[in-house]
């Protein structure tokens, strides 16, 4: 009986991180789960539409989870940022009870839904360590990956019961997850520090000091490739790499690739990406 | 039957007749009867509530008279106490105790033996007297403060006004501690005077049995400074006391020495026992017990429970280390046993104390917002956080890697210069600027300025925190962005915008000083504040609502601006998000050529290190390359079922986009 999900896919996978899409749904297929598509769902706001409109971003997200609770089933979401928004929206709506009434009121004048606030978030991360089970995924595993690898959550994920039994600041679920794959995770002390992601485009120079720091800690330590939890992060870290390098003098140059994209590969999904990834692990480096 | 002891019930009507029967064991004062001191084992003079014992000698030689006294008490308080009704004590005896420190840094050590302390820290007479002298109400308050903290020591804090007090009844006490300012020119605080001529009077009462110590607060701009405080001290010296912990001179900032004294002072003191000897050999492992942390009980009274039986942990201490002279960095690395309920700043004490006597870190009491650090990422106050609730429960040692306060410069190893802070925040003006308003009276005929409850709340929420150190310290971009005035001060100037007393010429004022590009807009990131336990919630929903204003301010024009609103609009449009519209309108043909020579965009076009993805995505890469083209996001997003939803729920609640 496959674990099923309403499925989000996040805010970039639909156009700039396809990839994320991609083996996230060939990683649901290996572990035996099976999403259920949204398509009426929206992006989560990424707490962006938030700084323009609090309550809007709360009744555009109340309507998407409100489609996960007609279906019965439980959001799951390979998007740190997309879990944390629509955590916290659904969490603040649910601790202020004139607030959701409010957003109800509107949304049923607008769509005729209604928000219960039964629905749960919950990231892929998540879901592999505490639903599939560690032992379960590292039976799944065909192709590992041998070699020093720097976990990524980012600050979205990491927000204290959002993670379920994961340390906020302290945190292990990835970490666990490379170790059952072969993998050797390295600690650094910014693996949950921002990227500064929201603010790239308004405030380019800081967002490339922070992701500078952020690749050269785990560089530092020996890191072969870094493994993100968060798709926006991850295109931050990847694409503005070279930028970052330049303007702050620190050594970024190492892959990154999404956590679906890693579990896709280490179970034996897309063998052919596989080995162009390891191709430009081989040539990529000092 | 032979008499233990003998003590002296309310209701004394003063007649002289058991001192006429006895005058070597009672002594008649103006509105009661004490038992001597010369006759006690405790050595106080009072009516001996606590029992305390009678001395051998005086068993032996007064019972006969004790007794007569008593039967010939016309109100019959005089209550004697036969050796039937205690456990006999030997005059000379003390519990029998074996302490072993328990916390030392690299070495597990055999566990303490708890059972003497406690019962050592449990029995007989463990009141703890708080006396204050206090003019603007400093001392009363840190006279209060002392007291209450008085229980984790096991001693049973009463605070006195020294106004009106008894000199003979302060010379029975065993503990006692006094805080007092100074008030003009070296004199008295005012509610001192009194007892203050009687102490220093030539009939003042010898307090021979007395362990003291004294807290004197001032102000060095004074020529006589903390006088009050040096004239107590050197008085009770004089009347046989004795002092166990030197006086403490405090200027106007005087709570990190007060709470330095105050933790010396209740250490010695609570080793003082029922007769006023001092156990120093109790003193390491009172100093252990307590800096494990007491916890304070969940239940309304607030008594407290010591937790002694947290395990053990092995923990794996990072450290960062600076020295400025050398010019050098580093991490020094110890692996401890530690008692889970020790806190962090005493295993730094501890690490200071036998291994490391140059590591520097802000020392202080539990909440002080100058002590915080960076523990494994987690801004925290060491002084209030146990090692084992670092743990994340994982097998193994608890690694904790320690470091500085983002955001300062470093002075050395964990010490931070916050004078960058204090002139951001002078730059900004922080400061509450009322407008005129109109008052309502108190049932007192007081004037007040009434709030709207719901505003006080929500202005309580902004400001309740651990302190602007703290707050600063929990941005994850203040460490990068050079000129950004940091999120403490974006705080306290939205705090002050949301007042309703603030004047409207403030509110502009703050209004354009939150549009600029050094405050709020320039904080790259706000969720890092909802999971900073010092921070929280309520700390980033007043951030994001300071931002939302700063927009609103500037029209939504500039980066920031521009980023938002096509956010808004793309998601209007199409339900998704369009990477290509927000990369087009803000950063503008300037930005997208840049990008284009730095390489931004060629990493953009082949993916780099991601993976999969179609060469072309739309239409447009053959006509406009490099839109659609390998990963770049596509110039047009598919709506999402039903479209009219969202745009019906955009127009009923914001038609600007």
């Amino acid at each position: 009986m496959p674990i099923r999900f309403a499925y989000h896919p996040g805010n970039a996978a639909h156009s700039s991180a396809p990839e994320v899409d991609e083996t996230m749904r060939a990683v649901c297929r290996t572990l035996g789960i099976e999403l259920i598509d949204l398509p009426g769902a929206t992006s989560c706001g990424a707490g962006i539409l938030g700084q323009a409109n609090r309550s809007l971003q709360a009744t555009l997200n109340a309507r998407t989870m409100s489609m996960a609770e007609d279906l019965g089933l439980d959001i799951v979401t390979p998007c740190a940022t997309t879990a944390a928004t629509l955590y916290e929206d659904l969490n603040m709506m649910k601790s202020d009870l004139n607030l959701m009434g409010a957003v109800n009121s509107t949304l049923e004048k607008t769509t005729g839904r209604t928000l219960e606030g039964t629905v749960r978030i919950r990231h892929l991360l998540q879901v592999l360590v505490e639903d599939i089970g560690l032992e379960t995924f590292s039976k799944k595993v065909k192709n590992p990956i041998r070699s020093k690898l720097a976990p990524y959550y980012g600050p979205n994920l990491q927000q204290e019961g959002l993670i379920g039994g994961d340390d906020v600041f302290d945190p292990w679920y990835l970490e666990s997850v490379i170790q059952c794959s072969g993998g050797i995770p390295v600690r650094y002390p910014s693996r949950t520090s921002s990227a500064g992601t929201p603010g790239l485009f308004s405030e380019e120079q800081t967002v490339l000091r922070q992701s500078a720091t952020i690749l050269s800690e785990a560089k530092a330590k020996g890191a072969k490739m870094v493994i993100s939890a968060c798709t926006l992060s991850h295109g931050v870290l990847d694409i503005y790499q070279g930028k970052a390098s330049r303007s702050t003098g620190l050594n970024t140059n190492v892959p990154i690739v999404h956590l679906s994209e890693y579990v896709a590969f280490v179970t034996g999904n897309f063998p052919k990406r596989l080995a162009m990834l390891k191709t430009r692990l081989a040539v990529i480096g000092d | 039957m032979t008499i233990f002891s003998v003590y002296i019930e309310e209701g004394c009507i003063t007649c002289d007749a058991c001192e006429e029967a006895a005058p070597e064991v009672f002594e008649v004062t103006d509105d009661t009867c004490f038992i001597k001191s010369d006759v006690r084992l405790d050595g106080g003079f009072d009516r001996n509530d606590s029992k305390s014992a009678l001395k051998k000698e005086v068993i032996n030689t007064l019972s006969d008279d004790i007794f007569d006294a008593a039967d010939g008490c016309p109100v019959d308080v005089i209550i004697v106490v036969e050796s039937q009704a205690v456990e006999e004590k030997e005059e000379d005896e003390v519990p029998v105790i074996e302490v072993e420190a328990s916390i030392e840094v690299g070495i597990t050590e055999e566990p303490l033996e708890v059972e003497g302390l406690d019962a050592f820290l449990t029995t007989g007479d463990r009141t703890l007297n708080v006396f204050f002298g206090s003019q603007s109400g400093n001392s009363e308050e840190l006279a209060a403060k002392l007291a209450k903290n008085a229980s984790q020591y096991g001693l049973e804090g009463v605070v006195h006004d020294m106004d009106g007090f008894d000199i003979n009844a302060m010379a029975s006490m065993k503990r006692v501690a006094i805080v007092c300012s100074t008030w003009g020119e070296g004199e008295m605080p005012d509610n001192a005077e009194a007892l203050w001529q009687a102490a220093a009077s030539s009939g003042a009462p010898r307090m021979d049995g007395m362990s003291f110590s004294v807290l004197a607060l001032g102000d060095t701009s004074y020529e006589l400074f903390c006088q009050s405080g040096k004239d107590w001290d050197k008085r009770l010296e004089e009347l046989g006391a004795s002092r166990v912990v030197e006086r403490v001179d405090c200027d106007v900032d005087y709570e990190a020495p007060a709470s330095v004294w105050a933790e010396e002072s209740l250490t010695m003191l609570s080793a003082i026992d029922d007769s006023g000897n001092l156990h120093e050999e109790l003193i390491d492992a009172i100093r252990d017990l307590v800096s494990g942390g007491v916890a304070v009980a969940d239940g309304e009274d607030g008594f407290t429970i010591p937790d002694l039986l947290a395990k053990e942990i092995e923990v794996e201490l990072s450290v960062f280390r600076y020295n400025p002279h050398e010019r050098t960095s580093g991490t020094d690395t110890w692996l401890c046993s530690l008692k889970g309920h020790t806190t962090l700043l005493d295993a730094l004490r501890s690490i200071q104390r036998t291994h490391d006597g140059s590591l520097c870190f802000t020392d202080g009491s539990s909440h002080d917002p100058c002590t915080a650090l960076l523990v494994n990422g987690r801004v925290t106050l060491p002084g209030s956080t146990r090692i084992d609730r670092l743990s994340n429960g994982r097998p193994g040692p608890v690694m904790l890697t320690i470091e500085p306060l983002p955001g300062y410069d470093v002075l050395r190893d964990l010490c931070v210069d916050f004078d960058s802070l204090l002139k951001k925040r002078e730059s900004a003006s922080v400061w509450h600027v009322s407008k005129t308003r109109e008052a309502v009276k108190s049932e007192q005929g007081i004037a007040i300025g009434p709030m709207d409850a719901s505003k006080a709340v929500e202005l309580h929420a902004m400001s309740n925190h651990a302190g602007p150190q703290v707050i600063h310290a929990c941005s994850d971009a203040v460490a990068y962005a050079d000129t950004y005035l940091g999120p403490s001060v974006c705080l306290d100037l939205w705090a002050r915008r949301c007042d309703p007393r603030t004047s409207d010429k403030r509110i502009n004022a703050i209004d354009a000083t939150l549009a600029g590009t050094d405050t709020i807009l320039a904080e790259t990131d706000i969720a890092p504040f909802g999971r900073q336990p010092l921070a929280g919630r309520d700390i980033q929903a007043a951030l994001s609502s300071a931002r939302t204003r700063a927009l609103e301010v500037n029209g939504f024009n500039g980066r920031h601006g521009k980023h938002v609103w096509w956010y808004a609009w793309t998601l209007k449009s199409s339900g998704k998000v369009n990477d290509t519209v927000l990369y087009r309108q803000v950063l503008g043909p300037l930005g997208l050529l840049s990008n284009l020579s730095s390489g931004v965009t060629a990493r953009m076009v082949t993916g780099f290190t991601r993976t999969g993805g179609k060469m072309v995505n739309d239409i447009l890469a053959l006509v406009a390359p490099p839109a659609g083209l390998g990963k770049m996001p596509r110039q047009f997003n598919k709506r999402v079922d039903n479209h009219h939803e969202v745009v019906s729920i955009f127009n009923s609640l914001d038609r600007r986009f």
